[in-house]
C-alpha cells in the first residue's frame, strides 16, 4: 500500500492519532501554528531567551487582540541547544506533528543551515539572525529570512573605524566559525591586504589554552590585533594578550565583551575596541520593545536578539494577515510587501500594522532590531552599527552608523 | 505524526547502528570506545565529500565510508593494542577530536565550519519526494537488519566465546593460545565499519552537516543506549537505543500538552527528566533492560 505523505496528509493522520495527546488534536484545528526554535542552552544560551520571549509576547498580544485573519495563533517552542544534530529533530517535530507555517529565531548558522533541507522540502519559512553568506545560497525556494546582517557587514564597519585611527598593522585571528570567518576576510579587504601582518589565524572553540596563538599573533608587534568572537573564548584570548604584555589595540566585536568579560579581566578591559549590530535606539519600536520587555531606557543596547525575536513574530503574523491565508509561499510574499518598500505607511508594531491592513492600506513594518528591509534573498539590508570603546568598564560609543 | 514517527524511527536506525557496533566492542570484548563520534563523522563526510563533491555514485560512496570506517578501526586498534579501560577510552576520545578538528580546519575539503551540504541521496528518483522518508526508513532498517545479523553470528561463533573471553581476562585468553591482538583489531575494525555506515547513512539523510554535529555528547547517547539496553545483548541495545530517542524526543510533547510552562525552564526540566528516567532504570535494573544471556556449556543445558 502506498501511503502519500504529504504534510496534509500527516496532519489529518496526526489528528487522528492524537487520541493519546489531546492538546495536539485541539492544536490543528482552527488556530495557526508556529514554531520557534531558539538557542535556550550552549553557544547561544545567553540570546535565546530573549527571543523565545519576544516570540511569545507578540503571540500573546494578537491572540488577546482575536488572533490572525480571525484564526489564534499557537506558539509551539524548542530548544536547539545550539545543536544542528538537536535542532533538526526538533524541526521535524515542529514540521511534521505541529504543522508549523514557519519556524522563527534559529541563531547559529548551523543551526538554520541545517534544518533548512527538511524547512525546504516541507515549504516551511525560516526566520534567523544567522550571519552566514551560505544562507541565501542554500534558500532555494525563498522562504528564508534573516534578521541578522551577514558577517562580512560586520567585518567592513568595524574595520573602517580601524582605518580612521590609522593603525599602520594589524594581525588577524578569529574562533574557527563561519561567522567570524567571513568578517576577517571582510575586515582584510577593507584594511589592505599589505597592512595585514601574516596569514589569518584560526582557533577551536574551548581550548584549555591560548598561549601559542596569542604568542603568534604578536610576534611581529602589529599595531592593532582584530579577533571577532564569542564572549567565552574572547575573555580566554584576552587575558593572554594581556599576560604576554601586548601592548597594541585590541579590536573584536560587540559579542564578545558583554558584562561577563568586563567581569572577569576588570580594568584591563579599557581600551577594547568592539562593534555589532544594533537596534535603533531612537525607534519608536526599540521604544516599545523595553516596555514590553520590562527593561528601563539606559541609552544602551539591550538585547539586540531579543529585539529581533520581536520583529520576526510580528513580521510573519503581519504577512499572514496580508496574504489572507496560510500558504507559505504566498506568505513569504507578503513578508517583502508589509516589511520593504517606499511610499508606505509606517507601523512599529503588529497591532498599529494588522489595523492598517484590514483597513486595506500598505504598510511598512519598522522593527526594534532595524528598519526591517529584505533584499530579493531576504537577507535584511541593513542594521545601525554601533562602534564603541570600553573605558572605565563602560562601553563608550565611539559612533553609531545608521542604516 | 506519521511522517514525523517515520523520521523519527530513521533516527533511532542510526542509534542502533552505533549501539551495534559499541555493543560488539564494548559489550562483547570489553574495549571502551568514547570516539563514536569521530567514526561517525568519518563515515558522514567520506560519503558526503564523494558524492556531493566528486560526482561518486551514491551506493558507491557509502562503501567507501564502510571501509573508511573499518581501516580507521582497525588502526586505531593496532596503534592502541596494549591500552585497556580508562587508557583505551581517553585514546578514543582523542580520536573522536582529532576527526572533527581535522574536518573543521581542512576546509578546502569539507567546507569546514560552513557545514556541507549534501543535496545528493541513494535511490533517489525511485518513489515521488513524499514517499522518499519511508523508502529512506526502509534502507536504514535493511542497514540495522544487516549489522545486527552480523554481530549476532559473530556473538554465537567461536568468534564470540574469544570475544568474550578477552572482556573477562585478555591474560587468560592469551594463555589458552588466542590471538588477542588479531581479534580485537579485527573486532573494532567490524565496529568502525558499522559506524561509518551508519554516518554515511546519516549523511545523506540530513543533507547537511557541519562538525557541530559531531560533538562527544553523540558518544554519550550511544553508550546510554547501550547500558540502558543490557550490555552484550543485541537484542537489547535496539530496546535501549528506542528508549534513548524516546526520551530524548518524547519529552519534547510535555511543552505542548503544558504550555504554560516557559520554554527555558522545560529545556532545562527536559534533561534533567532524562538524566533522573536513567538514573532510576540503572538502579532497578543495573543489569540493563535485556541482559547478557548467561553462557551454559551442553551439560548445563540438558540439566
Amino acid at each position: 500500500m502506498a501511503i502519500n505523505l504529504t504534510r496534509r496528509n500527516a496532519l489529518k493522520l496526526g489528528a487522528a492519532t492524537a487520541v493519546f495527546a489531546p492538546s495536539i488534536l485541539r492544536a490543528q484545528g482552527a488556530e495557526i501554528n508556529v514554531g520557534s526554535l531558539t538557542p535556550n542552552t550552549g553557544g547561544g544560551g545567553p540570546f535565546g531567551p530573549n527571543i523565545t520571549a519576544s516570540h511569545k509576547r507578540v503571540a500573546d498580544l494578537v491572540n488577546g487582540q482575536g488572533g490572525v485573519l480571525g484564526r489564534q495563533i499557537r506558539l509551539y517552542q524548542e530548544n536547539s541547544e545550539t545543536n544542528p544534530e538537536t535542532a533538526v529533530r526538533a524541526a521535524d517535530k515542529l514540521i511534521n506533528v505541529n504543522g508549523v507555517v514557519g519556524i522563527l529565531g534559529t541563531w547559529s548558522s548551523s543551526v538554520t543551515l541545517g534544518i533548512m533541507p527538511k524547512c525546504q522540502t516541507a515549504g516551511v519559512i525560516q526566520m534567523c539572525t544567522s550571519s552566514s553568506s551560505d544562507i541565501p545560497m542554500a534558500d532555494e525556494k525563498g522562504l528564508v529570512f534573516n534578521f541578522q546582517a551577514l558577517s562580512p557587514v560586520w567585518g567592513d564597519a568595524i574595520a573602517k573605524l580601524a582605518v580612521t585611527r590609522g593603525y599602520g598593522s594589524y594581525g588577524l585571528m578569529a574562533l574557527n566559525n563561519d561567522f567570524t570567518k567571513s568578517m576577517v576576510d571582510a575586515f582584510a579587504a577593507v584594511v589592505g591586504a599589505d597592512k595585514v601582518i601574516k596569514e589569518p589565524l584560526y582557533y577551536n572553540a574551548a581550548q584549555a589554552s591560548y598561549r601559542s596563538e596569542v604568542t603568534s599573533l604578536i610576534e611581529d608587534e602589529p599595531d592593532a590585533v582584530f579577533i571577532p568572537s564569542y564572549v567565552t573564548d574572547f575573555t580566554a584570548v584576552y587575558k593572554e594578550l594581556y599576560r604576554q604584555g601586548y601592548e597594541g589595540a585590541v579590536i573584536t566585536t560587540g559579542l564578545s565583551v558583554g558584562p561577563k568579560f568586563k567581569e572577569a579581566v576588570g580594568d584591563a578591559a579599557d581600551g577594547v575596541i568592539h562593534g555589532l549590530p544594533v537596534p535603533p535606539l531612537e525607534s519608536p519600536a526599540y521604544g516599545e520593545y523595553l516596555k514590553e520587555a520590562g527593561l528601563e531606557d539606559t541609552g544602551n543596547v539591550q538585547h539586540p536578539f531579543g529585539t529581533a525575536g520581536r520583529d520576526q513574530m510580528s513580521t510573519l503574523l503581519l504577512a499572514i494577515e496580508k496574504a489572507g491565508t496560510t500558504d507559505t509561499a504566498a506568505v513569504a510574499k507578503a513578508i517583502w510587501q508589509v516589511t520593504t518598500g517606499e511610499g508606505k505607511r509606517t507601523v512599529y508594531n503588529v497591532t498599529d500594522g494588522l489595523a492598517a491592513i484590514r483597513a486595506g492600506e500598505e504598510i511598512n513594518y519598522s522593527g526594534a532590531s532595524s528598519s526591517i528591509e529584505f533584499d530579493a534573498e531576504g537577507m535584511v539590508l541593513g542594521r545601525d552599527f554601533q562602534l564603541a570603546e570600553i573605558r572605565g568598564g563602560e562601553d563608550v560609543v565611539l559612533e553609531r552608523l545608521k542604516f | 505524526m506519521l511522517a514525523y514517527i517515520v523520521s523519527l524511527a530513521t533516527f533511532v536506525g542510526f542509534f542502533m547502528l552505533l549501539a551495534i557496533a559499541l555493543n560488539l566492542q564494548w559489550g562483547m570484548t570489553g574495549m571502551v570506545n568514547f570516539g563514536i563520534a569521530g567514526f561517525y563523522a568519518l563515515g558522514a563526510y567520506t560519503s558526503g565529500i564523494l558524492s556531493s563533491k566528486l560526482g561518486l555514485p551514491v551506493g558507491l560512496a557509502m562503501m567507501v565510508a564502510v571501509l573508511a570506517g573499518l581501516a580507521a578501526g582497525a588502526a586505531l586498534a593496532l596503534l592502541s593494542g596494549r591500552l585497556r579501560d580508562d587508557y583505551l577510552a581517553i585514546v578514543t576520545l582523542g580520536f573522536g577530536e582529532i576527526v572533527r578538528l581535522i574536518i573543521l580546519n581542512e576546509d578546502q575539503i569539507t567546507e569546514g565550519p560552513r557545514g556541507l551540504r549534501i543535496a545528493e541521496q541513494p535511490l533517489a528518483g525511485w518513489v515521488s519526494v513524499e514517499n522518499y522518508p519511508l523508502l529512506y526508513l526502509g534502507l536504514v532498517v535493511l542497514a540495522v537488519a544487516v549489522a545486527f545479523a552480523l554481530s549476532e553470528t559473530i556473538r554465537r561463533a567461536p568468534m564470540g566465546r574469544v570475544l568474550r573471553a578477552i572482556r573477562e581476562d585478555e591474560l587468560v585468553a592469551s594463555v589458552l593460545g588466542k590471538a588477542v591482538l588479531r581479534h580485537k583489531i579485527r573486532i573494532f575494525a567490524i565496529g568502525g565499519g558499522i559506524m561509518g555506515l551508519a554516518g554515511a547513512l546519516y549523511a545523506h539523510y540530513v543533507q547537511n552537516i557541519s562538525p557541530d554535529v559531531f560533538l562527544p555528547m553523540v558518544a554519550i547517547f550511544i553508550w546510554m543506549s547501550v547500558i540502558v539496553g543490557g550490555a552484550g545483548n543485541n537484542w537489547g541495545l535496539l530496546l535501549g537505543a528506542g528508549i534513548v530517542m524516546v526520551l530524548l524526543e518524547g519529552s519534547r510533547f510535555i511543552g505542548d500538552i503544558a504550555p504554560w510552562i516557559d520554554a527555558e525552564k522545560l529545556s532545562a526540566g527536559r534533561i534533567i527528566l532524562i538524566g533522573v528516567l536513567l538514573i532510576v532504570t540503572l538502579h532497578l535494573r543495573p543489569q540493563g533492560l535485556i541482559p547478557e544471556p548467561r553462557y551454559r556449556n551442553k551439560f548445563q543445558r540438558k540439566s
